[in-house]
């Protein structure tokens, strides 16, 4: 461990006072990989603002280690292969202890290869499409067991929806989900002629199809659910689309994964009553901490500012931290990633988020209702649901498992007992 | 007439030497085999830029020289890109999938293991079988070739259809941008068999070299895309002197008089279209395993616009000028969004450069189009004392029509 | 203490309150299925409750669905609440409605919230009830409910409410529900039959899923056909039914072995080496295929593995048996007149869905065609590339947008922001013409670059305006919902109101160029400025004039856009290229070049969806490749220019 001459005294101060181990470099320096400008800076600029407030929290309660924490942000400019170069950048220039980053599937395969050969450190907030799992990074955002899956039983059990279309953009998060839903929805006895599949660009306009295709879909006088991964801006064509049909939440319920507070501020959304999204966080929770959490960011950013899931996620997952490096005693990556293992932390919709050896967290899932006042209304709340890297739907994935505490392994194929690859796949 | 190319054109040999001493700079303070000044993120970085000036040469040969404003050629730089990183996944995934499966009782057979390394690459996308456009993905020899084979035959097929009907001007730079915007939705789509938004990525590991740290492996890159600068330099400045030149820039002044002299002017731009195409293509070859991850997005025809602002500000018609403005716009645009340019406080707004830096680039170009004509490189003409006659916005061919020829067509 | 001695009322209470079936006490007997409700349990907690009916029921019911009840903590009682200002309630009895608290602190009540599953069911047990109720909305609701989920309950209470049925639309409605009933439910057969062919006439979707639920039918496989079963087809392995889907069919119903795949193949050999070898093939050699499976063949002769299934047994296996389906309806009289009505329905939903298709493809045709008309003018009659023709349009949008943030009313709003939009987006365009465009008309391709420029500082400034979030634009009540002709061709008010904006355009821009002394003056100076110039026409305004027209009607365009899609900093983006392309296409210079090239690049685009619904990317995919072939051949456009107007 170097020290820097001018840390010195106040290291030695520090080691004198108490502890032996917090020999540590002052301050704790911690990297925050979003965009901030580009496509995608609408969502992730809301995550660095959270970034930044959780860490003046904890810098008041007097930082970590006794070192201040200071963030260090990066702009990789919505660019994905600027996001590798950030992160090298990140952990070689300014040799940061752990990074808070990424939004997009495509952002964090291109951050992979980096932070696996630097032996850095990455909590992922954002719910993704499974199928991954490698040893520097902590999903903190939901797999598909915990939105996808549980938000597919809602419709079959508590809607009885007979007949499936998944709607998604052409990209890998819908692509992957809709791949495991298909193969569940058959697990549950659902023909394949009751699953249509319809995959539209990005930013798509033109819905005027594709909504009639799925009305169309009801002429056999099966009940029609819609499973919507259509990601960002198309939304809104969607949804008026929809409204402009008269397709209501009663006739055709259609529940989206990739819709929540930010998305419906661009909408008028008296209109679309009653139609559901699947999260593990809505705003419209009612604990005493998510009080104290949305007065914090609105006491931050401004009134009209919401607060949601990705949010929560980083929530969980630097408070995680801080308690690992914490119980670790240093920012090592190994060290706090064993330190890790087994942390709990209570959530804010109630109950509590634990660690998972597969580097995702236990958490509820909660499946909402539009409100008029584009919020959600929260109708169905699970216990608490382990992440699952591996899903258990596909068959190639079936016999995989990640356990990096005991088996030390992501890919670990239990039907022969070894480990399939070390690094993750990119 | 006996002088040599290089007497003749000693801005060549100029060019060479400051590459070559850049080089030996970046070499010296790269952190891999000299005093550690440069961080491996930066050389890759500079390593990324030499290749992006490549790309821009070729398109300053293209437009600035033979007067095809292609919309295009940054599809073929992706192209390029695409076709190694095919390889490159192949074998990295391909060395995975031997290791995990030599663990096994019985031996693979040739069938599971390529299954296996289909999986491992489609796995992302919900797939599990090799495309056919992944037929010769195993062997680098053979994707080296696709680097220059693909670009150049696209190329060659658009350019044969376009300028066979005579399609010039705006039309054709309109044509080549739905050309790249084609190929980008194209590869946009999961069924395309190229990993769709996501794209090939972990291209910077570059298989048998699992061990070598990237600091050495991003200065072999620099040397290369260094090494391919100066020999598309060289060569691109030799088919733009001569006789041919003269041909290839009267094709941009008028091309109805050189038609008439008894040139066969489809050929000439076939010509030039078709090589610098396989430049873009060789350039993304460099390119993207030094960027790590190549995607749809890449080749969006916004890129491809870039690559004619670069050349634009840099000076068309001169192949420094074009190198000043792909490494000078690039360069900027990365210290702006970076975060590197202090804030400006107008004490009732802060200017964040992350935010205003584009529109700061928009404005530059359009006063250049109005003010600067010849770009960055122009300026080299003040140190020569080379004396223009003073054209108000008027630069380029006849004056006569209110509505020049390629407006119409 | 308190609470245990409640409870321990509660538990005196209960048996008390089933004789006395009192409703509260009802709900308590159920509290935790109440206050928590899912749809799988919910079904006979209801039945029960409406089987008691205790007093208060259906009032108890309706604010059910209406998430109006709340459980009070301390004691578990449910009460009707109704909120008062911020988070207080005023409590009402649940049986009697009458007001119990007036302001109580919204923490010390839990709200109950049923999903749409189980307000359906509440829907549905409410029906008897509000079918004959005299306030009309919930009567409606009560038919809805009755539509929703068709049951053979519903027969009687529906038929008898039909008489009393004062509202003419509503009476209908109920006549055509009993109808569906009928046809489904009738004990009698006649009864059905006549039901079913009386339905023949419509196509709606009701009327088709009742008919495909008539002939609901499963796929079975037997060595034989049964007797009487009523068969629907006879299906054969390999024309119309895939072999192998035929195969595990005959697996899966125990009338076949199962096949022995690779993958079975090597678990097998792997379980069999003995002294490094498998059959006496060595490990280290059972890397291919043909050398395992000899190595299987020598495990199957010693009698250690079940031979491989060929593929002769399976042929024979395929041979022997048949493949059919067969309709759950067992009469067959029946399922011929289900079959007979929705044979005749399908062919006119068949002509339906292409006059859908065109209405789709006419309407996509006009959102090209207001997007590219602007540019129809700027390039295709001035010849002035303006790549920023698309944030034009976003201006509009935005205009749009800041006008509904001033004025909340949507219609005047409307009426507002579309001359505003013109005015600023006019503006716009004369601005840039006088600062940039005027000193490149004859450099085409840097006036490409330079309004290039322009549009990524413009896109870049929305962004810092408004930032990269979309905006909502909404539109106007009236422009809400959908022109239905039936279910199936419907086309939504906005999508007609763009249409017909469309068509305004197309013909008032004709009348400029061809009937007014501006449009004569264009005309003159693209053809021919100094000409023109020295007939006293000033043609640096002239310029002006036509590019702003050009600017303006992208912004009106854009309030168009926005009002059905989004409005965000990059929508100018996604509109230039089709746009360029719908110009070239259709032939530059000319409006009605442009309405064909919309036309034709519309419809392209609908009919490649309908080849491929599954992948609208495609199908865009295919649309730029087949224009860029187009120009190829036909490299002036649909609508040529000739004689001395086209320039040549």
């Amino acid at each position: 461990m170097k020290l820097d001459p001018k840390n010195l005294i106040g290291a030695t101060a520090l080691s004198l006072l108490a502890l032996p181990a917090a020999a540590q470099d002052c301050p704790v320096k911690v990297g925050v990989l979003h965009s901030l400008s580009g496509t995608m800076a609408i969502s992730e600029t809301t995550l660095k603002d959270t970034m930044l407030m959780l860490i003046d929290q904890q810098n008041e309660k007097g930082g970590v280690l006794g070192c201040q924490i200071e963030p260090v942000v990066v702009d990789p400019a919505s660019d994905w292969p600027l996001f590798a170069e950030k992160a090298r950048e990140l952990l070689t220039v300014h040799d940061v202890d752990v990074i808070f980053g990424n939004w997009t599937s495509v952002s964090r395969k291109s951050v992979l290869p980096v932070i696996e050969e630097l032996n850095g450190l990455l909590f992922y907030p954002v719910q993704y499409e499974g199928e991954e799992s490698s040893k520097n990074v902590f999903y903190t955002g939901a797999a598909p067991n915990q939105q996808a899956i549980p938000a597919t039983d809602y419709f079959l059990e508590e809607l009885g929806v007979e007949k499936f279309a998944l709607l998604g953009t052409d990209y890998v998060y819908p692509r992957t989900t809709n791949n495991i839903l298909e193969s569940y929805l058959k697990s549950k006895g659902i023909a394949d002629e009751d699953i249509f599949v319809n995959y539209t660009p990005f930013g798509q306009s033109d819905w005027a199809t594709i909504v009639s295709d799925v009305i169309a879909l009801g002429a056999d006088g099966k009940q029609v659910g819609v499973i919507s991964t259509i990601n960002g801006d198309a939304n809104i064509g969607f949804y008026k689309e929809l409204a402009a049909a008269g397709v209501s939440a009663d006739d055709i319920p259609v529940i989206a994964f990739s819709v929540g507070e930010e998305e419906l501020s661009g909408l008028d959304t008296s209109n679309l009553v009653g139609h559901l999204a699947a999260w593990n966080y809505f705003q419209s929770a009612d604990t005493p901490a998510n009080k104290d959490w949305i007065a914090a960011w609105k006491a931050r950013m401004g009134e009209d500012r919401v607060t949601n899931d990705p949010m929560e996620a980083h929530y969980i997952g630097f408070n995680m931290w801080v308690n690992a490096v914490t119980e670790a005693g240093t920012t090592d990556v190994d060290a706090v990633r064993s330190a890790m293992y087994g942390q709990e932390f209570p959530n804010l919709t109630g109950g509590t988020a634990v660690l998972q050896p597969n580097h995702h967290l236990a958490k509820p899932v909660l499946i909402g209702e539009i409100t008029a006042d584009g919020q959600f209304d929260i109708v169905s709340q699970t216990a608490e649901v382990p992440g699952d890297a591996w899903t258990d739907y596909l068959p190639e994935s079936a016999v995989l498992k990640s356990d990096w505490k005991d088996l030390g392994c992501g890919m670990y194929n239990t039907e022969t007992a070894t480990c399939v690859q070390m690094t993750s796949n990119y | 007439m006996r002088r040599s190319f290089i007497a003749r054109h000693p801005s060549v040999l100029w060019f060479i030497l400051c590459l070559a001493l850049f080089t030996l700079l970046v070499t010296v303070l790269s952190e891999a085999a000299g005093v550690g000044g440069l961080s491996t993120s930066f050389v890759k970085t500079l390593g990324k830029t030499l290749c992006l000036c490549l790309v821009a040469i070729a398109m300053d040969v293209v437009w600035g020289y033979c007067g095809i404003l292609s919309l295009g050629h940054f599809a073929f730089f992706g192209i390029g890109g695409y076709a190694i990183g095919m390889w490159l996944m192949h074998a990295r995934t391909g060395a995975l999938v031997a290791e995990s499966l030599s663990g096994n009782v019985i031996p693979p057979t040739e069938t599971e293991i390529g299954t296996a390394i289909a999986n491992q690459i489609f796995g992302v996308v919900g797939a599990s079988e090799f495309p056919a456009i992944w037929a010769f993905s195993h062997s680098l020899a053979l994707q080296l070739l696709m680097v220059v084979l693909v670009p150049g035959l696209l190329a060659l097929v658009f350019g044969w259809l376009a300028f066979r009907s005579r399609v010039t001007g705006v039309y054709l730079s309109i044509l080549t941008q739905a050309m790249t915007l084609a190929l980008s939705l194209y590869l946009f789509q999961n069924d395309s068999g190229l990993r769709g938004n996501n794209g090939l990525s972990g291209l910077q590991n570059i298989p048998g070299y699992e061990d070598t740290p990237q600091a050495t492996i991003s200065l072999a890159f620099f040397w290369a895309s260094a090494a391919a600068l100066a020999a598309g330099y060289i060569l691109l400045a030799w088919v733009v002197s001569g006789k041919m030149g003269s041909v290839i820039r009267g094709i941009r002044d008028d091309e109805a008089r050189v038609r008439f002299l008894g040139y066969h002017v489809e050929s000439y731009k076939l010509f030039v279209f078709t090589l610098t195409a396989v430049i873009a293509g060789i350039a993304g070859a460099l390119y993207y395993p030094q960027a790590g991850i190549i995607n749809p997005t890449e080749i969006a025809p916004i890129a491809s616009i870039y690559l004619a602002v670069w050349v634009a500000i840099g000076g068309r018609g001169r192949l420094y000028g074009a190198v000043i403005g792909a490494a000078f716009v690039s360069l900027v645009a990365s210290w702006f969004t970076g975060g590197g340019a202090p804030p400006v406080d107008l004490g009732f707004y802060t200017i964040q450069w992350t935010d205003w830096w584009l529109i700061l680039l928009g404005l530059s170009f359009v006063a250049v189009t109005l003010f600067f004509p010849k770009g960055i490189g122009g300026l080299f003409d003040l140190l020569g004392g080379v004396r223009v006659p003073w054209r108000v916005g008027d630069y380029g061919p006849g004056k006569g029509a209110w509505r020049q020829e390629e407006g119409r067509e | 203490m308190l609470r245990t001695l409640l409870a321990c009322l509660t538990l005196l209470w209960l048996p008390l309150g089933a004789v006395a079936q009192d409703l509260q006490a009802f709900l308590q007997s159920h509290r935790s299925d109440i206050a928590d409700p899912s749809r799988r349990t919910i079904g006979m907690v209801i039945d029960d409750l409406v089987a008691l009916d205790p007093p208060g029921t259906a009032a108890f019911l309706q604010a059910w669905q209406a998430k109006d009840i709340w459980v009070r903590a301390d004691d578990g009682l449910f009460f009707r609440a109704t909120r008062k200002s911020g988070n207080l309630l005023a409590l009402h009895d649940i049986a009697t409605g009458d007001r119990v608290a007036d302001t109580v602190p919204g923490d010390a009540l839990t709200q109950v919230k049923p999903n749409g599953g189980v307000r359906r069911l509440i829907g549905e047990a409410l029906v008897r009830f509000q079918l004959s109720d005299p306030d009309i909305a919930l009567r409606r609701d009560a038919v809805n409910a009755i539509a929703n989920g068709l049951d053979r309950s519903q027969i009687v209470p529906l038929a008898a409410s039909i008489e009393g049925e004062t509202d003419p639309d509503l009476k209908a409605r109920k006549e055509q529900l009993l109808t569906f009933l009928e046809a489904r439910f009738a004990s009698d057969p006649a009864d059905r039959i006549s039901a079913i062919e009386g339905m023949a006439g419509a196509l709606s979707i009701e009327v088709r899923a009742i008919l495909n639920q008539i002939l609901a039918k499963d796929f079975e496989v037997a060595p034989t056909l049964p007797e009487g079963a009523n068969i629907a087809t006879i299906l054969t392995p390999g024309n119309g039914l895939d072999r192998d889907t035929a195969y595990a069919a005959l697996v899966t119903a125990g009338l076949a072995r199962e096949r022995i795949g690779a993958d079975i193949l090597r678990a097998r050999l792997e379980a069999h080496i003995e002294g490094g070898a498998v059959g006496g093939v060595p490990v280290a050699r059972l890397d291919t295929q043909p050398a395992r499976e000899r190595a299987y063949a020598a495990l199957v002769a010693e009698g250690k593995a079940a031979p491989l299934v060929t593929v002769a047994a399976v042929d024979a296996a395929l041979e022997t048996h048949v493949f059919y389906e067969v309709y759950t309806e067992p009469d067959s009289t029946i399922t011929d007149a289900a079959r007979a009505a929705l044979d005749q329905i399908e062919t006119r939903v068949a002509f339906s869905q292409v006059a859908d298709l065109t209405l789709d493809g006419i309407s996509l045709a006009s959102i090209y065609f207001l997007a590219a008309i602007g540019l129809a003018i700027t390039f295709g009659v001035m010849g002035v590339i303006n790549m920023a023709h698309g944030e034009f349009i976003m201006m509009g949008a935005y205009t749009g947008y800041v006008v509904q943030l001033f004025i909340p009313d949507y219609t005047i709003s409307l009426i507002v922001a579309l001359p505003l939009a013109f005015a600023v987006t006019f503006g716009a365009g004369v601005v840039m013409e006088r600062l940039v465009i005027r000193w490149l008309y004859h450099r085409p391709l840097e006036t490409l670059l330079a309004t290039f420029g322009i549009s990524i500082m413009l896109q870049q400034l929305a962004k810092n305006i408004f930032g990269t979030q979309a905006r909502p634009l909404t539109s106007p009540g009236w422009l809400d919902g959908a022109w239905v002709v039936n279910d199936v061709v419907q086309i939504s008010h906005i999508r007609i109101a763009i249409f017909l904006l469309a068509l305004m355009f197309l013909t008032l821009l004709l009348v400029i160029l061809k009937r007014t002394r501006l449009g004569l003056e264009v005309r003159a100076v693209t053809q021919n400025p100094r000409m023109a110039a020295s007939m006293g026409i000033n043609p640096d305004r002239i310029n002006m004039l036509t590019f702003g027209l050009g600017s303006g009607i992208a912004g009106i365009a854009g309030v168009a856009i926005g009002l059905y899609a989004k409005v965000t900093s990059e929508m100018g983006a996604d509109y230039i290229v089709q746009s360029f392309m719908t110009v070239v296409v259709g032939g530059v210079g000319n409006v009605w070049g442009t309405l064909a090239g919309a036309t034709l690049i519309g419809f392209l685009q609908k009919g490649i969806e309908w080849f491929n619904p599954s992948n609208t990317l495609a199908a865009q995919t295919y649309m730029v490749l087949f224009v860029i072939l187009f120009i190829q051949f036909r490299p002036k456009g649909i609508v040529a220019l000739k004689g001395r107007a086209a320039g040549d």
